[in-house]
């Protein structure tokens, strides 16, 4: 916070509450309201996201029961949770939180989670409904918790993966794919870089509808209006990523020590003008001079991934835009990364001196070196006219696409972004039915 | 004009069972008013101003200087106005040949006129593609405002139990979406829900033509054209008037002219009128609406009570809060309705040179200055961090090209529209930035027309805060709330509340606080009317 005060959310409920009263005692009861009802929208959304998106303007009358039992569970809903829902869908998620909450730094850092991978701000309008994605996360059971996993999210890959190889999949790296291969229109394999050819039945792509169709198909075989709303898909990377090797643990000046608040997330957000300022400078065309970071020091969990005694520190950085107004990313790399640091040295004015190395990650590295088209780390906008049957593009967000053959599974496809895996089995549900 | 009786207290019981009260006498009041009449009730149209209109007047801002609060009409139902007849009662409207000349620094004006094939020839001057896009930009958005009109007269529907009729009417509106084909039926599910910078970049690419296009999206709204939702409004537009670009169509007399013939029209029809009323509050006996009481004490009862104030008047200042449910009270302090328009009227010696602009008939529509979508967006900065642009976005008009009696001989009136002024300031209140905010808008007009200064003979600055007091528009907002997605159709103002009843018994809304919104059109008027007349025929 800008006076040099904090605000301190843990998995423990009655401590939070505590904490926040110390701010503002409306506020702490507010909260036990607000995680109710934000529960029971996250229950009510649920099930939509686990469902493959009906297609409106079909003629099925599958897909028009979807829509109405989609409707008639919204009817039954009470009429104060319509009202949340209908809020949840439209508004910021100031707008939203303002309704709630008085304290600025809480709805500063509560926000922040409404504007992760997008390029709005936190007044922007649907950025309230960001924030139900996020509280989605269920781990255990448990709604709204988040878990750092031993090992980093590297280990959650690793793990799926021997999972799946022991149910007889087959994973090859190094196989960097240059083509989809077809033949009458029909997909029938992938050519490799390197040229070799491998093919297949059915092919199902996980990176983004810009590479499948635009790089590897290619304009001339797709329905011009296919190309059209792929072209028009929106990317906008907005976030950076600097991963900091550290000598010793940050001393915040707020709460000074390695106290257990470090084992958690810490939000640079001090007020909500903080946060709406750093969305302006990305609107015309520059990184935030004061941007949004939000740290995490993983090793206070899970140790093994560092050097005994050392840390390292994973800062997730907004806004970034991916288009420049003046200059290009390979320039600007270092003088972004020194910004980071700079902001948060003025929370934590021993940074400099623990930092062992660096690794700066712009919108353009995120998209050289993971394939996210514009850097953009959700594949694409959760923006509503982005979202369930319209994600990736009208009539084709059931993740078939307009080659037969060619399926679409990542999270440019409902349920969108944040590493909930539903994308994949609902593409694989899909496949196995068409089967 | 309007009668300006002292309120006549009611005596006979008989007289109830068709006496209505309409508090405000707004166009959607009067509107209402009219419709009830010919139904055989007996409207009594309280205002507490001494002029009727609400913020659809004409006033004399400077001797011998008139201008309509208002802008340009929305435009008003066709079907209203062939209702009321209104030519009967001296209305005339004035289309000028140019919609609109949108001004930048450094050229000349991008003119829109009523004549597509004129426009679509000099915009090829500015840009190539959009002027051989045109004819397809105008048609595409006639088409959807075509299957969306139905919307504008359509009572929204029940959510909890539509009625087989409302079910019946959507699956109709529903179904000519469909006719639209897919491609613009996919069109119009995304552009609801987009931010108007975004849409229709396909066709148009001049800067200063989307911005054009965007301004639409965002007028008297607290909202930049990168907002999300900004389309709807837009959509709604074109159900209203299947063109891009709003019209310019002005009232011969301003805009009091078109409230003075709807006053006419439902006097005529037999409801009555009355100014200086000023009401206190709705009379309640338990939750049911009885009457009003005014301030002076006096009460008159009534069989039922509509408010053409906008919601938040209404429920917080006009009912007693005791016998409203929390929950609702609280949901009504949170629709949002903070102003971001002011407005500033000037009167002039003489017709101002504006740079770049050679042909006076180009400045006989609306004049947008607005050159780019940033610059739109930079306005409207400013009002999320409690402040007024230093450069606004501005629609003005000069009426007395196509009127002149609204000003002396020669002598003319510039009537400006400007965001973003919004209503909270950080910094400071509006009583004491008033001339600030005036300084900002004639400083910016100036770098357009550089002799405007010496020109100014009296300068008018309304403020979101006068609008307020003056006008009794809650926040200042013009549109009785954001017509935000969340608060749209069957969410204006509140879900479950969105068809023109409140959780009072008979006590109404009509104004733009419901459904369809804000911008003269009178359809609030007309729907309220028509649910209110149902409603009483059953009893």
């Amino acid at each position: 916070m800008p006076s040099g005060d904090y605000l301190w959310r843990v998995n423990d409920h009655a401590k939070t509450r505590r904490e926040i009263a110390r701010h503002s005692k409306l506020d702490a009861e507010a909260y036990d309201e607000y995680g109710k009802a934000m529960v029971e929208m996250a229950h009510f959304v649920k099930p939509i996201m686990n469902m493959t998106p009906p297609d409106p303007a079909s003629l099925n009358p599958k897909g028009l029961m979807e829509l109405l039992t989609m409707g008639r569970r919204f009817q039954k809903l009470s009429g104060d949770d319509k009202y949340n829902q209908v809020q949840l869908m439209t508004m910021s998620a100031v707008d939203f939180l303002d309704q709630w909450f008085e304290t600025d730094v809480l709805k500063a850092t509560m926000s922040a989670s409404g504007i992760i991978g997008t390029f709005l701000g936190v007044r922007s309008p649907g950025t309230a409904y960001v924030l139900l994605h996020h509280y989605m996360g269920e781990i255990d059971g448990a709604f709204r918790s988040w878990g750092l996993s031993r090992g980093g999210t590297g280990a959650i890959s690793n793990s799926i993966a021997d999972a799946a190889r022991e149910a007889g999949a087959e994973i090859r790296t190094c196989c960097p794919i240059a083509k989809i291969i077809l033949k009458n229109g029909q997909a029938k394999g992938v050519a490799l870089e390197n040229g070799d050819e491998i093919y297949a039945d059915i092919i199902s792509s996980s990176v983004d509808p810009r590479l499948t169709f635009m790089k590897m198909i290619g304009c001339e075989h797709l329905p011009e209006d296919f190309v059209d709303d792929i072209k028009r898909y929106k990317f906008r990377g907005s976030s950076g990523k600097v991963n900091l090797a550290l000598d010793a643990l940050p001393n915040f000046t707020a709460l000074p020590g390695a106290g257990p608040h470090l084992r958690g997330a810490v939000s640079i957000s001090p007020s909500v003008d903080y946060m709406e300022r750093a969305y302006d400078d990305a609107k015309y065309g520059r990184y935030s001079r004061r941007p949004y970071i939000d740290i995490v020091i993983p090793t206070l969990t899970d140790p093994s991934i560092a050097p005994p005694g050392k840390h390292v520190m994973s800062c997730f950085v907004q806004y970034a835009p991916y288009n420049l107004k003046e200059g290009n990313w390979d320039e600007k790399r270092e003088e972004f990364g020194d910004n980071v640091i700079d902001t948060i040295a003025e929370h934590a004015p021993n940074m400099k001196d623990i930092i062992l190395h660096r690794q700066v990650l712009t919108p353009l590295d995120l998209e050289r070196e993971f394939g996210l088209s514009e850097g953009n780390i959700f594949q694409g906008e959760l923006t509503l006219e982005q979202l369930f049957f319209l994600r990736p593009a009208p009539g084709w967000a059931q993740y078939r696409s307009p080659i037969k053959n060619l399926y679409m599974c990542g999270s440019a496809t409902h349920p969108g972004g944040g590493i909930m895996g539903a994308s994949g089995r609902n593409a694989a549900m899909v496949i196995l039915k068409g089967k | 004009m309007s009668e300006s009786k002292a309120p006549s207290p009611l005596r006979s019981a008989g007289a109830l069972q068709n006496r209505i009260i309409i508090i405000g006498a707004g166009h959607n009041g009067l509107i209402a008013a009219y419709y009830l009449a010919k139904a055989g009730f007996e409207p009594l149209v309280l205002e507490r101003r001494e002029v009727i209109g609400g913020a659809c007047t004409t006033e004399e801002f400077h001797p011998g200087f008139r201008a309509s609060l208002a802008g340009s009409t929305g435009p008003l139902s066709s079907q209203i106005i062939n209702d009321l007849q209104l030519h009967r009662y001296g209305f005339e409207f004035i289309q000028p040949k140019v919609r609109v000349a949108a001004l930048n620094l450094s050229g000349p004006p991008i003119c829109i006129y009523e004549d597509a094939k004129r426009t679509a020839t000099e915009l090829a001057t500015h840009s190539r593609h959009d002027s051989e896009k045109y004819p397809e930009f105008l048609s595409c958005f006639d088409n959807i405002g075509r299957a969306l009109r139905p919307l504008l007269t359509m009572t929204p529907p029940n959510l909890d139990a539509p009625s087989k009729s409302e079910l019946w009417d959507l699956g109709k509106l529903g179904w000519k979406i469909r006719g639209l084909g897919k491609k613009d039926e996919y069109r119009l599910l995304r552009y609801g829900p987009m931010a108007v910078a975004r849409s229709r970049r396909r066709m148009v690419e001049n800067e200063t033509l989307r911005a054009l296009v965007a301004a639409r999206g965002i007028f008297g709204s607290f909202a930049g054209p990168w907002s999300a939702g900004t389309s709807a409004p837009l959509l709604l537009q074109a159900a209203n008037n299947g063109n891009p670009i709003a019209p310019a169509a002005f009232v011969k007399g301003g805009m009091g002219a078109l409230t003075d013939a709807i006053t006419k029209a439902a006097t005529e029809a037999g409801a009555e009128i009355q100014t200086n009323a000023d009401i206190a509050g709705v009379l309640l006996k338990g939750a049911t609406a009885v009457g009003v009481v005014l301030r002076s004490g006096e009460e008159i009862f009534a069989r039922a009570v509509i408010s053409n104030a906008d919601p938040k008047t209404t429920f917080l200042k006009l009912v007693d809060a005791g016998e409203l449910d929390p929950s609702f009270l609280q949901k009504i302090q949170n629709y949002r309705a903070y102003g971001t328009v002011a407005k500033v009227n000037l009167a002039l010696s003489a017709l101002p040179n504006f740079t770049g602009v050679d042909e006076t008939e180009k400045l006989a529509g609306r004049i947008h200055i607005g050159p780019d979508i940033d610059y739109l967006e930079r306005a409207f900065d400013a009002a999320k961090y409690g402040d007024f642009s230093s450069r606004p976005y501005m629609d003005i008009t000069l009426p007395t090209l196509t009127d002149s009696s609204l000003a002396p001989g020669g002598a003319h009136v510039m009537s400006i529209h400007a965001q973003f002024a919004p209503y909270k300031l950080k910094n400071g209140d509006w009583e004491s930035r008033r001339e600030e905010l005036g300084d900002a808008i004639v400083n910016t007009l100036s770098d357009y027309a550089p002799n405007l200064k010496d020109l100014i003979v009296a300068r008018q600055v309304i403020t979101p805060l006068d609008l307020e007091r003056r006008y009794g528009l809650s926040g200042g907002h013009i549109h009785h709330g954001e017509m935000s997605l969340d608060q749209l159709f069957a969410f204006r103002p509140l879900i479950g509340f969105a068809r023109y009843r409140t959780p009072i018994e008979n006590l109404y809304l009509c104004g733009a606080g419901t459904h369809p919104g804000g911008g003269v059109t009178g359809a609030p008027g007309l729907n309220a009317s028509r649910e209110i007349i149902k409603d009483l025929k059953k009893k």
